[in-house]
């Protein structure tokens, strides 16, 4: 029982409505694949891009939405967040991103609440996807992240535990420890009787003195057995090379996260085919292990032909990604990249199935933008999940239309 | 003081001791700031926001003796270095109203974590600026991102944290070398959440809302008959606490008040007006849009995020347009402004105004760029209580202005030269005219800085 949750990598697809053809025409379409930008229509049937061609001539019964040469972007997605999992930060209650007694083997996919205030707001910000992850903690395995379909409804569209999460670098002991943990745990999760792996924790010093269940264990495995993508968050230069050499110790298929002091190792991470997720604005020496950080990291991991995706440090504003990768074009990362960056990317990478790209065949997640997407006074028009039209309505304009109207009743009675 | 002479002789000499005191007390710490050498420059055919509300297109700008000299088109200036300014834009410096720069520095280690005297509720008796520390690589990224001044405050664990003070962005090594010349102290307060978590949970007053407003009140009533004892040339004795409030219930510290609830603030304001002081901005303020025309009324700023919101439940309420709403409040008399309370944010104060500005104008207000550039020059500075010395480009003020390569609302646009007092404090295409911390200095490669742009 306990083994099957691991193992199996469960696929709640979308249940719709058969839906009239949507065609959106004048379309300035960002693919999201690193390619240029080419004005055409989109042809959108049963919530999938059907066709992308100049001049579609449109039939009687089809819904038409003029795009007039506006930007269309595939649908952001976030590779972490804490969106459905987290209402508010400062209140342990609305909080299902740290687990008591789990540690890799923790899953955040049950708690996802689809009623969170964060969905909307992140959607109408243009935000149609999410890996939401375990929060950061001093174990250096954090636990699995899983991804979410941001259309709020109560028949959850998402894949369980798509990526394990966790850190290397400066936490209070020595890093020196993390990596022999990171190293023992590797082997004990390749070289552990399945069958009998209660007994077998139970013989083992190690799962003792870190009270680790069957179900962490299980999910370390995943990592080499099935190259379950590990995002390492990690800021030294040299943290940076061991996390490659465990890479190509153990095969794992890596994603670094943070990663401010790359530039000082570029070429081996270059070399080592590792993607990483930044927050191009952080450029401040938090600590002794980010001291190379600044503004410059987004273009010259990106000149170095390094994949990108984006975070950012702002909780609850995930959609301040695109804010982020805007910086990163105005230093020297390029335009195409920081959009593939926040929408391609992040689905490949991730293993996301017909998402994150503007194409024949895909879901049509996609956003209208009233201008640069990358420009934070951009906003989004319209916001499509399976190619229908999401309400921008969130509980911010709602409170805005209450406190902007003239009324000589309390507002209360305003709604 | 004459008067006295003839006829009080024993009470003047009271009087004249109290004086005395006070005097010292002002002189302690003052400024020692003095603006780099300057040559005479004059920037020209500029887009220009002058931080009045005002654009303008193809103006100059002089730029003499460390002030702003001649503002206009088409000035006639010789023997000054000519700046080309075609296709850029020119701003006043931008002024953050709330920064814990130095007081919580990079890296941000507990031996510098400086911040919050969290040891009891009201500690108005404490500086920030003595927890400052100058080597902070935070002011230079500032730099960078056009912040000329800034105005750091103690954290807001406490209810009256202490006082807060404002800086000229040149990095030195006394404090009293980067303090803004003449610039009034501020009484950090704060409302809410964070004093009552802090204290209540060491099983302390305040535990809640309603043990805050009394600590408060309480420390007002003190402070009050303090007040009065050196009005009234009492031989009282000096006591740091009371200098700061009696500085407030004087007008001369200006109150910061950390308050993200619209109904916190309408107490506070109450509180004003039991005890007779002025609240200058109300900080955080994520629920100023409900209160905006009682803001505007009573003269109170209100410094706030472009879209910070539910990192804790008093910032619920978050709306884009709040910063729009309180601007636009009584017929556009409110007074916005968007502040940082962060080391990434106070990089980008443009990106946020430009965030503050589309948004209001999506729910409907009609608000310039030229408008939105008040939130980051003019109003902070008034908040401040520097709006005389800097905030705006107009003649005679601290030529404290940012030469941006492009419009300073678009993403893509960067300060490419930032004066401060005339003097060229930042050169983007220039590593020379860059300052480098000491902490910064050989630090990963003995022979580089730690960053070289």
């Amino acid at each position: 029982m306990r083994r099957s949750l691991f193992i199996l990598c469960i696929f709640f697809s979308f249940s719709s409505s058969i839906k009239a053809e949507l065609l959106i025409t004048q379309a300035n379409i960002h693919v999201g694949d690193g390619t240029d930008a080419f004005t055409a229509d989109i042809l959108i049937k049963d919530g999938v891009i059907q066709r992308i061609a100049t001049n579609i001539s449109a039939q009687s019964n089809w819904e038409i939405i003029d795009a007039g040469g506006l930007n269309v972007t595939p649908g952001l997605i976030s590779p972490t967040s804490n969106i459905g999992i987290v209402e508010i930060n400062a209140l342990d209650v609305t909080r299902d991103d740290e687990s008591e007694f789990l540690k890799s083997g923790f899953s955040v996919f049950h708690a996802f609440n689809p009623n969170s205030t964060l969905i909307p707001w992140n959607r109408s910000n243009g935000v149609t996807g999410t890996i939401s992850t375990p929060s950061w903690r001093s174990f250096p395995f954090w636990g699995m992240g899983s991804y979410f379909l941001l259309d709020a409804s109560m028949n959850i569209t998402g894949l369980k535990d798509v990526a394990m999460y966790g850190r290397l670098g400066s936490s209070g002991r020595s890093r020196a420890e993390d990596i022999l943990v990171f190293e023992a745990l590797f082997k004990l999760a390749m070289t552990i009787d399945i069958d009998d792996i209660e007994d077998e924790l139970d013989d083992s010093h190690l799962a003792e003195k870190f009270e680790l269940q069957p179900e962490d264990i299980l999910a370390i495995r995943r990592l080499i057995e099935e190259k379950l993508p590990f995002v390492l968050e990690t800021n030294r230069a040299a943290d940076i090379l061991q996390a490659i050499r465990l890479k190509n110790t153990f095969g794992l298929n890596l994603i670094l996260a943070s990663v401010e002091e790359a530039p000082l190792v570029l070429e081996a991470l270059a070399a080592a085919d590792i993607p990483v997720i930044i927050d191009p604005m952080d450029n401040i020496p938090d600590s002794f292990d980010e001291l190379a950080s600044s503004l410059d990291l987004a273009g010259t991991l990106d000149q170095a032909g390094i994949t990108i995706m984006f975070s950012t440090q702002r909780s609850h504003n995930y959609h301040l990604m695109r804010q982020g990768a805007g910086n990163a074009v105005a230093y020297g990362m390029d335009y195409n990249n920081a959009i593939k960056g926040m929408t391609k990317a992040v689905a490949d990478i991730f293993r996301i199935p017909n998402r994150g790209s503007v194409q024949v065949g895909n879901y049509a997640d996609l956003v209208v933008w009233d201008g640069d997407p990358l420009e934070p006074s951009t906003f989004p028009k319209y916001v499509f999940i399976n190619g229908e039209s999401m309400d921008l309505t969130t509980r911010s304009t709602r409170l805005t239309e209450r406190y902007s109207k003239e009324t000589s009743k309390p507002r209360s009675y305003l709604h | 003081m004459l008067f006295c002479a003839f006829f009080l002789v024993v009470g003047c000499e009271k009087a004249d001791i109290k004086e005395e005191v006070l005097q010292t007390e002002s002189q302690a710490f003052l400024s020692t700031y003095q603006p780099m050498a300057s040559e005479n420059i004059v920037i020209v055919n500029a887009n220009m926001f002058d931080g009045l509300g005002n654009e303008f297109k193809d103006y100059d700008l002089l730029l003499k003796d460390g002030k702003i000299q001649a503002i206009g088109p088409d000035l006639v200036i010789d023997g000054s270095e000519v700046i080309d300014a075609q296709g850029k834009w020119v701003t006043p410096g931008i002024i953050d109203i709330h920064s814990h720069m130095g007081v919580y520095p990079a890296p941000g280690v507990r031996t510098s974590s400086d911040g919050n005297e969290a040891t009891a509720p009201v500690t108005a008796e404490v500086w920030a600026e003595h927890s400052v520390w100058t080597q902070d690589p935070q002011f230079v990224l500032a730099l960078k991102g056009g912040i000329t001044s800034f105005h750091v405050l103690p954290g807001s664990a406490n209810l009256m944290g202490g006082r807060g003070t404002t800086f000229k962005n040149v990095p030195n090594n006394s404090i009293q070398a980067m303090k803004f010349p003449n610039a009034p102290h501020s009484l950090k307060m704060a409302c809410g959440e964070n004093p009552k978590r802090v204290y209540g949970s060491r099983g302390q007053s305040p535990a809640t809302r309603m043990g805050n407003m009394a600590g408060y009140r309480k420390a007002w009533i003190d402070a009050e008959r303090y007040y009065e004892d050196i009005q009234e040339g009492k031989d009282t004795k000096r006591d740091l606490r009371n200098d700061t409030l009696a500085g407030v219930l004087s007008g001369d510290i200006l109150v910061q008040n950390h308050c993200y609830r619209a109904d916190e603030m309408m107490m506070m304001i109450e509180m004003s007006k039991e005890f007779d002081y002025q609240i200058t901005t109300f900080h955080h303020a994520v629920e100023a849009y409900k209160v905006a025309d009682a803001l505007a009324e009573h003269g109170i700023c209100a410094a706030m995020w472009a879209d910070w919101w539910g990192f804790k439940h008093e910032a619920y309420d978050m709306v884009q347009a709040n910063i729009a709403i309180v601007d636009q409040a009584r017929g556009g008399s409110g007074c916005a402004i968007v502040h940082s309370d962060d080391e990434v944010g106070i990089q980008h104060l443009n990106q946020e105004a430009a965030k503050a500005m589309a948004a209001g104008n999506r729910a409907g207000y009609d608000i310039s760029e030229a408008r939105a550039m008040k939130w980051i020059t003019y109003n902070p500075a008034k908040a401040a209580g520097i709006l005389d010395q800097t905030g705006t480009l107009e003649v005679g003020k601290d030529a404290d202005v940012v030469l941006w390569s492009g419009n300073p609302f678009s993403v893509y646009s960067k300060a490419e030269k930032v004066f401060i007092d005339g003097a060229l404090a930042y050169d983007r295409d220039d590593p020379k005219k860059r300052p480098v911390t000491d902490f910064e200095l050989g630090i990963l490669n003995p022979n580089s800085a730690r960053i070289e742009s």
